[in-house]
């Protein structure tokens, strides 16, 4: 998705919205700065729409998913993969994980082996470096943007890269890449700002 | 049946109908329910499910055949219920306990053969749960039919045409058989590819020659020679070249395999895994949270080295001997290897490695290496040449964890991905620990619990 297409696919709150946080502003926080200046209607407007039509909830156009072990791809703050309904912390092979790597059961408890001494930890490698590996090109995350959903705000990130084509197989956008970079695959950070 | 249940509305009106209806199923859920816990009971406490898993399917698909088929039902049980029930017991309990009959399935005329076929499954899988599952369908096969019959009408007028028209009930067997005969196919596939249990709860094997030893979570190690096993006086053994080691506590013996007369006894601090062969006995040891690997000489006074060490047990494997060559396994949330190192000359070698993939519990026997890959959507042990070069797959089982659709469920699904391809049921089994023998491979296969994971110990053809 290039910058000036989602321009163009917005209106004025959205751009609003959407030229603030390409730099990192929360949606949430323009809409409340704009409603402290006094502009109500517009705090309203500015109110982040849930995107509809693509693969997720936030995402816009049709770049594909970044290669996640469960399948959407929900990061953490840090770009390492989360189990998107319940947000766990997975390891690569997809297993819940505790803060050291142990896979642990539904319950978050440590599992353990026959000796009670706990499962050793799996590879865990951040989903866009994941794809870089798979796919043979160097990982960047440049740009994101953010939406409403689910009653939070969500960062979309895209995983850049010095590529031709997107993960899809067909020609790779600029959107929130850059320096000559472009789309390769994207991925989401569900923040716990409400919205 | 449906006469009797069918009774009560036109004796006590539609409350009493419900009664004795509900009576009635009940009865046939507790029949039911009863028998196949019980087979499930039988096939656990004896164990005979492991050794006739594959035959109790073959029977299962041939009892499948015969409704199929259309053939004949044997054998056959020509006994009725008990008539007079009817006239001297309350409605709901004669209703419950005739329920109860049938509901077992076989304690009167047996409609289908494929209930032949489920006993036997009930048997050999020896699963309560499975076990339970299938006695609910059982006891809604018998009761539902009754019921609605009875619910459709207050005379039975419906059983004639029931009667002159055996379609029904051979649409049913058809069903039938073709659910026991997929049923049965998918067991002898996993049957197959699950290779053969040797024991359980056993774990952790270590194999010499035709010998074979093991632990037993909370009992202690056992050693399996010509036919014959033995109980060790220690925990966790390992057999290699003509030895025997195991320990109690921090003290470590050794012994002869074919006498188990104590040829060495040394003291490691933290012992919890061994591994030995003729001229070296290696030691995983746990102190303070962390692990470290120790080797020493078999020989008395001689000194040990650290070869590995690691601040968090889990992340260095049991180790494991041949000859002069030590195999260990390492993982961290970095990547994942298995090593080797040449103990006389202290060289340290990588064989395996993976950045995505979890490498672990290797086994060496005369330059081939066993161990156990996790990766993203199987979990294979695999045999191969220590360079790496070649190597196949000799078991292989569902992967640790399930997916998610790919994409959120109201939306569309261009551009999702999934990272097994197509939907794929996870299992709460994992490979574990391995053992290599001249024509068999060992594995255990572990249900890691929240508290002590509760290991099996399979065998599978080289």
């Amino acid at each position: 998705m290039t910058a000036s297409r989602h321009l163009a696919d917005r209106g004025l709150s959205d751009a609003v919205v959407g030229a603030t946080s390409r730099r990192g502003f929360l949606a949430r926080v323009g809409r409340v700065v704009l409603a402290a200046a006094g502009g109500s209607a517009i705090a309203a407007a500015v109110a982040t729409p849930e995107a509809e039509g693509f693969h997720f909830c936030g995402h816009t156009y049709t770049t594909g998913s970044c290669p996640h072990p469960t399948g959407l791809p929900r990061i953490d703050a840090h770009g390492f993969p989360l189990r998107a309904f319940d947000g766990a912390p997975v390891d690569d092979l997809g297993r819940p994980i505790d803060a050291q790597g142990r896979p642990v059961d539904a319950h978050g408890r440590v599992l353990h082996d026959a000796d009670r001494v706990p499962l050793p930890p799996a590879p865990r490698t951040r989903v866009c470096e994941g794809a870089a590996r798979a796919y043979g090109f160097r990982a960047h995350i440049d740009g994101a943007w953010y939406r409403c959903c689910n009653g939070h705000v969500r960062k979309l990130t895209d995983c850049c890269g010095y590529v031709r084509n997107r993960i899809n197989g067909d020609a790779a956008l600029t959107g929130y890449c850059y320096a000559g970079r472009k789309v390769f695959c994207v991925q989401y950070f569900d923040t716990k700002v409400p919205c | 049946m449906v006469g009797t249940v069918g009774a009560a509305r036109r004796l006590g009106g539609r409350g009493a109908f419900a009664v004795t209806a509900a009576a009635y199923g009940v009865g046939s859920l507790a029949g039911a329910l009863s028998v196949f816990a019980l087979l499930a009971l039988a096939g656990t406490v004896t164990g005979i499910g492991r050794t006739w898993l594959a035959a109790g399917a073959v029977l299962a698909a041939a009892t499948a055949a015969v409704d199929l088929r259309g053939g004949r039902v044997r054998p056959q049980i020509r006994s009725q219920v008990p008539e007079p029930w009817r006239r001297a017991l309350p409605l709901p309990l004669a209703t419950f306990l005739y329920g109860f009959l049938l509901g077992t399935g076989v304690a009167t005329y047996v409609p289908a053969a494929t209930a032949w076929g489920l006993i036997v499954f009930g048997l050999v899988l020896g699963d309560l749960h499975v076990a339970l599952v299938v006695g609910a369908a059982v006891a809604a096969g018998r009761a539902l039919p009754v019921l609605v019959l009875a619910a459709a009408t207050e005379d039975g007028a419906a059983l004639p045409a029931l009667a002159l028209r055996p379609h029904a009930l051979r649409v049913v067997r058809l069903a039938a058989g073709i659910s026991l005969a997929v049923a049965a196919s998918l067991v002898l596939a996993d049957t197959g590819a699950a290779g053969l249990v040797v024991g359980s709860p056993a774990g952790d094997p270590s194999a010499a020659a035709a010998d074979l030893a093991w632990e037993q979570p909370g009992v202690g190690g056992f050693l399996r020679r010509g036919g014959q096993t033995v109980q060790l006086p220690g925990d966790d053994p390992a057999v290699g070249g003509t030895l025997v080691a195991w320990h109690v506590g921090d003290v470590v013996t050794i012994a002869n395999r074919a006498t188990l007369a104590p040829v060495l006894v040394v003291h490691v601090a933290g012992a919890q895994k061994l591994a030995v062969s003729d001229r070296w006995l290696a030691v995983r040891a746990l102190r303070r949270g962390g692990a470290r690997l120790v080797v020493q000489q078999v020989t008395a006074g001689a000194p040990q080295h650290g070869v590995a060490a690691t601040p968090f047990a889990a992340r260095l494997g049991r180790p494991a001997l041949d000859g002069d060559t030590l195999v260990y396994s390492a993982s961290g949330l970095r990547g994942s290897s298995i090593m080797a190192v040449d103990l006389p000359a202290r060289r340290r070698h990588l064989l395996r490695y993976s950045r995505s993939d979890q490498l672990l519990q290797p086994s060496l026997l005369g330059g081939r290496l066993l161990y156990v890959r996790l990766t993203r959507c199987s979990q294979q042990l695999r045999l191969g040449d220590l360079d790496g070069r070649r190597g196949r797959i000799l078991l292989t089982l569902p992967p640790v964890a399930g997916q998610d659709l790919g994409h959120d469920r109201d939306r569309t699904s261009q551009g999702a991905r999934v990272p097994c391809g197509r939907r794929v049921r996870a299992t709460s089994r994992l490979l574990w620990t391995s053992a290599l023998a001249s024509t068999v491979a060992y594995v255990t296969v572990l249900r890691p619990a929240a508290g002590r994971a509760t290991p099996t110990l399979v065998s599978v053809k080289r």
